[in-house]
């Protein structure tokens, strides 16, 4: 079965492309806190930290639709949190965008600056995955010190996440095959508990038969990768551009607008 | 030259009482490419987990002269290595170059030879220029020569392959039977695709109800139509017979 891959463009090739994952990683999570911490977070003030995700996407040749798809997918988690606001926080506020001046709540301006940071923190995460190997980024993360287990747990992760989906519709095609009749919530319930089960014991066994795969190449519990990672002069460039573009905006852009 | 394989008495019982392998005795030369046959059921998967020393019963089993215990069961896994069935439940890894380099590195080699080991794999199986692919998006006959890979790169003198041309359209079993037929390590083809195995084993073990019903020439097992039907298979196409039909007329 074709699954939508959130990685499909990090097996392209360009400069972004080739950079060294640590690099990146870092890049993207200082960016991405850097604009949550934003004590500001005007429209103005977040379209000047967006064209860094948006020059990353455009170079590393991602489809600006694709971010655009994801970041939609993963909206209505923060969509919940930021149309609260407006119900708890009345306080007026004049807003002004050039010669027009209107007035709202503050609880608004919350939202507005939620959903902004939102939608730039998960360009410069898309930018991330789409122009990194997910193999790539788990070596680089594991090069900065994040624990072996995590590590292992991620990889298993987005290995096996699609066989389990693909199972989960075999078994949803086999129920749709015989359901003749509508049977009632309580009893498609209990079929529905029925199938989860089916999945659950059915991913206990793979991950038995993984462990033997495993240990029938030696696996002794200690995970152990060649590493592929490399800082050139290309990843100190684009670091350093980086770093000044973010502090760049830190310290002029609120000033400016 | 120690026997490849040496099994004796070796009986095993799943948790819930249930006979799987019951006083299993044989020898395999080094090799050898034997065709493990026998219907669903039979006990062939639970006897290759048994060569690995997955599963523990009573008797004895010996790798290239080891017996299996826990003490040596570390050199037996770089003698003797096992591809399991289904090739998502083999490739584990992120990418095909860590896949096929899993082994190696367990095995402690440098990384210079882990790398040469890898390339010389995938040449091998026809998949040189696709090391850094995700498992995920290789095909289902690219997943099972890629699983054959991860077998090869470890360079074992016994290899089992348990169901190997399961869900593989004609033109990738076809090239999977010339791979498996060109490797110089001992095989043991855990099988119910009677064609495969007549076209792979000189030798086939025939298995049914966790017991060995015949061991010899494969020519000659697998074109006894009567023994065949006996135990739910048919005749390969290659010794002549059409199977069932032949033998219920």
């Amino acid at each position: 079965m074709h699954h939508a891959y959130i990685d499909k463009f990090a097996y392209q090739d360009s400069p972004i492309h080739r950079l060294d994952s640590r690099v990146k990683f870092i890049v993207v999570l200082v960016f991405t806190a850097v604009v949550i911490s934003l004590p500001r977070a005007s429209f103005s003030i977040l379209v000047c930290y967006a064209v860094g995700p948006f020059a990353i996407l455009v170079l590393g040749k991602v489809p600006l639709r694709f971010a655009f798809k994801h970041i939609l997918l993963v909206s209505p988690f923060i969509l919940i949190l930021a149309l609260s606001c407006p119900l708890y926080d009345k306080t007026p506020v004049t807003v002004a965008f050039g010669p027009f001046l209107w007035q709202t709540s503050l609880g608004w301006m919350r939202c507005f600056a939620i959903l902004g940071k939102f939608i730039v923190t998960m360009m410069a995460l898309i930018a991330l995955v789409s122009t990194t190997r997910f193999s790539d980024l788990l070596t680089g993360l594991q090069k900065l010190g994040l624990p072996k287990l995590l590590i292992i747990q991620l990889g298993f992760l987005y290995r096996y996440i699609f066989v389990l989906i693909d199972r989960a519709h075999h078994i949803l095609r086999a129920r749709q095959g015989r359901r003749l009749r509508n049977l009632g919530v309580k009893a498609e319930l209990k079929i529905a508990a029925a199938m989860l089960g089916s999945l659950f014991v059915r991913s206990i066994d793979t991950a038995e038969r993984i462990n033997i795969a495993m240990q029938a190449r030696g696996f002794d519990g200690s995970w152990r990768t060649l590493s592929k990672l490399q800082i050139r002069r290309s990843d100190l460039l684009f670091a350093l551009t980086a770093a000044l573009f973010v502090l760049g905006l830190y310290i002029f852009v609120p000033h400016l607008l | 030259m120690p026997k490849a394989i040496e099994i004796e008495n070796f009986s095993y019982s799943y948790p819930d009482g249930t006979a799987a392998l019951r006083e299993i005795t044989l020898s395999v030369k080094q090799g050898e490419k034997i065709a493990l046959i026998g219907p669903n059921g039979a006990g062939k998967s639970t006897l290759l987990l048994a060569m690995g020393g997955f599963v523990k019963g009573t008797g004895k089993v010996l790798i290239d002269g080891l017996q299996i215990n826990r003490k040596n069961l570390k050199k037996i896994r770089t003698l003797l290595t096992s591809c399991l069935e289904n090739p998502d439940d083999q490739l584990f890894m992120p990418t095909l170059f860590d896949d096929v380099a899993f082994g190696p590195l367990n095995m402690g080699l440098e990384p210079k030879e882990v790398k040469k080991r890898v390339a010389d794999a995938l040449q091998t199986v026809g998949l040189a220029n696709m090391a850094d692919k995700a498992p995920h998006h290789l095909s289902a006959g690219q997943k099972r020569s890629a699983a054959i890979a991860t077998v090869l790169s470890m360079a074992p003198k016994i290899i089992t392959l348990d169901e190997p041309d399961s869900q593989l359209d004609p033109r990738n079993r076809n090239n999977l039977t010339k791979l498996l037929a060109a490797l110089p390590q001992t095989l043991i083809i855990g099988t119910c695709d009677m064609n495969f195995a007549a076209e792979l084993a000189g030798r086939a073990i025939l298995l049914d109800k966790g017991c060995i019903i015949a061991d010899g020439d494969a020519k000659k097992i697998m074109s006894d139509s009567k023994l065949m039907a006996e135990h739910g298979l048919e005749v390969p196409a290659q010794f002549g017979a059409s199977g069932y039909r032949s033998s219920r007329n």
